[in-house]
């Protein structure tokens, strides 16, 4: 069966009915006597019976007062004695063996339908009846029931009787069926919110409540009110996008496919993951956070996509975990409204339902004119130096830094846009710091961090200021995962629990190489140079308009280089020279120190070098004992047999 | 004597679609009274309008049937004009014994449409033919 559906529904009110009667009626039995309580009670008698399908339906004649005072002489039909249509299901009948003149006692809960063209009211969901006998007679009458076996007329039901659910006013309204057409849908504005028609339903304060009265056929009209806590992109499977653009093919393609996302909160507290349409690009979502977040927002037809755990989607309820508990207090189930839960003692949530719109219009309103709600809880910005103190592992955080330098993860058997990003990032807590805590800190961006274009067209060209919303810290490590969001600009709300947030004075600087550096970090070194591995140097041409390596000789002129990639020639390619160096530090004196050094030249000179490379008369000489100042360094590698360090000469943002 | 049951059942489901027309929490009502009227036909009925299972056939004379996915993964066809469907159930319990109104599959097709939850699909009117003469066969 569905989870959440009709028919569970259905099913476990069952259960409770069916033990309800089989104790109903062991409790007549064994107290052998009618039960006193009287109110509700419908008293009948039988003047006639017969069978539809298992249904029996008994003509009855509805009683004042229980005929057992009365002679059976008296017991006769009364004109203005209202009729009744009784319908008893099988087990009922079976149980009661009434046979017309029969006294019955029906206790509630009972249901009578009252039939548009009919006079006569049918009773229904007899289950708690009892048959009552008239003292007097009750052995004779007895034994003679016991041996006349009693036939019922069965009315067989054509199956031309069909069931008209329209009426007349019925069909002056559109029937509404889902159809498999899907259009775009469209998130309305504030503007439309008084003339659209949900407006005018019954608004709804609690998820669950909406969750559980609706099971999986979504309902259409019922509107819940919820806060909307984070605005944010989940990546979509459908598709990663790979646009290669320009000069750029490091960062180019994030532009994966994905989909609005909201993390919502009701009046309970309970939160729910809404997932809204597809996106092209992850570009609107700034734009999105900063109308949408903190705002009051009414859903409607919404349909279920999933009830999650915390075991299941960790990811998911470390962000729950991150606003809770929550800041003003919250409401709670089956009590009065006045009663409200302080929250400081309150579990933090172990399920959440992951909500989507059904295929068609959306019901998504947001209303953006009106006030923030006390519920939201902005992200809370904490310098670097304090996060890295943090205990625990898996704890959203928020923060604003400075990107010094971007490296790609080189895995080359992952698609480009794919890969990790890790990024270097600085704040002014980092960077005043004397000691102990490094200046520059690692922070990883994994492919399901869906990044927007500008962002990473930003990143590429110059050290920007980025705003990191919910990333996760744990294990030594900051992380962007799903759901983590980065901004360029700060958000228009946050806490900013006394982090410091000016921007940087001064230039950055960067950890000098010691005996604590590791690897995937970047630093600083100065040294002497002690030897050059000539086996490693290289130069070769690169093309000036996209930095492709892997240039190629022409085919039709032999002299000149080809770009497969921007399909021309290249007329002024750039040499890179790569070359490693030994050095000589003071600073880590044990080890060897490996340095790949890159130089870029352009076409004018590459003549000249090359005759000097491949004379190879003067470097080695010229190079050996040269003092080198400071360059700024990623590591790659660090190992302790051989104590060597590997290192790549970078350069910053 | 006029049959009772069919009214009363249309009357039900006719609450039923009112109720699902408005905004009402209360469902647990028409529950208790499906589950008193239609037996155990009313929990796999109500499975199947839980899982979508029900398609309206159309065709573009008007002709209408319904095709209902069993949990089996089987398609049954019901009729529009008449209750009759062509899942071995109902040929026992309804046409055989008498003991129930409809099958799951025909209740299914009712309380989808009281639901709106019928999904619609629009065919040739040969297709349409081939659907219910389809059906014909392998009853013969």
């Amino acid at each position: 069966l569905c989870r959440g559906g009709l028919a569970e529904r259905l099913c476990r009110l069952q259960n409770r009915e069916r033990s309800a009667i089989s104790f109903w009626r062991h409790q007549c039995i064994s107290d052998a006597k009618i039960p006193s309580d009287k109110s509700g009670v419908l008293i009948v008698k039988i003047l006639e019976m017969f069978e539809e399908c298992t249904i029996q339906v008994a003509i009855c004649q509805q009683l004042e007062q229980s005929p057992a005072t009365l002679s059976s002489k008296d017991a006769v039909i009364n004109a203005g004695e209202p009729i009744l249509k009784v319908l008893f299901a099988r087990e009922t009948a079976a149980h009661l063996k009434s046979r017309p003149q029969d006294v019955i006692h029906i206790y509630p809960p009972w249901q009578k339908l009252i039939l548009r063209n009919a006079d006569v009211p049918v009773i229904m969901n007899t289950y708690f009846s009892l048959k009552v006998l008239p003292s007097e007679h009750s052995e004779t009458r007895e034994k003679t029931y016991g041996l006349t076996k009693m036939l019922i007329r069965k009315n067989i039901i054509s199956l031309a009787e069909t069931f008209r659910l329209d009426d007349v006013d019925d069909e002056l309204h559109h029937q509404t069926s889902d159809h498999q057409v899907t259009c775009a849908p469209q998130i309305h504005n504030n503007c439309d919110s008084k003339k659209h028609p949900l407006a005018q339903s019954a608004v709804n304060d609690s998820l669950l409540e909406m969750v559980e009265s609706q099971g999986a056929v979504g309902w259409r009209e019922a509107q819940v009110r919820v806060v909307i806590q984070r605005v944010y992109c989940l990546p979509t499977r459908e598709g990663y996008g790979s646009r290669v653009q320009g000069n750029k093919p490091l960062l180019s393609n994030r532009g994966m496919f994905c989909r609005l996302c909201l993390l919502v909160q009701d009046a309970y507290g309970m939160f729910s993951e809404v997932q809204l349409q597809p996106l092209n690009s992850a570009d609107d979502v700034e734009q999105y956070c900063r109308r949408w977040e903190g705002k009051f927002c009414c859903l409607a037809g919404m349909k279920i996509l999933q009830r999650t755990t915390r075991g299941r989607a960790l990811g998911l309820f470390s962000l729950i975990d991150s606003l809770w508990p929550p800041v003003v207090p919250v409401k709670v189930p089956g009590q009065s409204q006045d009663s409200e839960m302080m929250t400081t003692n309150l579990a933090p949530p172990s399920f959440c339902y992951i909500l989507t719109v059904q295929s068609g219009e959306i019901h998504v309103e947001v209303d953006e004119e009106e006030q923030i709600s006390n519920l939201y809880q902005p992200p809370a910005v904490h310098g670097l130096k304090e996060i890295l103190r943090m205990d625990g592992c898996n704890e959203r955080c928020s923060f604003w830094a400075q990107v010094l330098y971007l490296r790609l993860q080189t895995k080359q058997s992952v698609p480009i846009n794919q890969r990790e990003i890790c990024l270097f990032v600085t704040d002014s807590t980092l960077q005043n710091m004397v000691h102990m805590i490094p200046k520059v800190v690692a922070v990883s961006v994994a492919a399901s961090c869906v990044l927007s274009t500008e962002i990473t067209e930003a990143l590429s060209v110059t050290s920007q200021f980025v705003f990191f919303k919910d990333a996760l810290w744990g294990k030594g490590m900051i992380i962007c995962v799903e759901r983590t969001v980065l901004l360029l600009q700060k958000p228009l709300l946050y806490s900013a629990a006394g982090a410091d947030l000016s921007e940087l004075t001064g230039p950055v600087r960067l950890d000098e190489l010691d005996s604590t550096t590791q690897a995937n970090s970047i630093c600083a070194v100065r040294g002497t140079v002690v030897g050059v591995n000539e086996s490693t140097a290289f130069s070769w041409p690169t093309c000036d308009r996209c930095g492709n390596g892997k240039l190629e000789l022409c085919p039709q002129d032999r002299g000149s280089l080809y770009c497969s990639q921007c399909s021309e020639v290249v007329i002024s390619p750039v040499l890179k020279m790569q070359l490693e160096v030994f050095l000589s530090c003071s600073s880590r004196p044990q080890s060897t120190i490996k340095v790949k050094v890159w130089h870029e030249m352009s076409f004018g000179l590459f003549v000249l070098i090359n005759m000097l490379l491949s004379l190879q008369s003067y470097e080695v000489q010229s190079v050996l004992g040269k003092e080198v100042g400071l360059l700024n360094c990623y590591v790659r590698s660090v190992t302790s047999h051989p104590n060597c360090i590997a290192l790549e000469e970078i350069v910053l943002l | 004597m006029d049959s009772t049951l069919p009214a009363v059942a249309e009357e039900l489901l006719k609450e039923i679609k009112k109720a699902f027309k408005e905004t009402s929490h209360g469902t647990d009502t028409f529950s208790f009274r499906l589950k008193f009227i239609f037996g155990p036909c009313a929990v796999p009925a109500l499975d199947l309008v839980d899982q979508r299972s029900v398609t309206r056939v159309t065709s573009p004379s008007g002709r209408t049937a319904y095709q209902v996915l069993g949990s089996s993964g089987k398609l049954y066809t019901c009729y529009s004009s008449c209750h009759f469907c062509t899942c071995p159930a109902f040929g026992f319990t309804v046409l055989q014994k008498s003991e129930s109104l409809l099958c799951k599959h025909i209740l299914a097709v009712y309380l989808s449409q009281a639901m709106g939850a019928c999904q619609e699909l629009t065919v040739s009117e040969e297709q349409l033919t081939n659907i219910l003469l389809a059906d014909e066969e392998d009853e013969g």
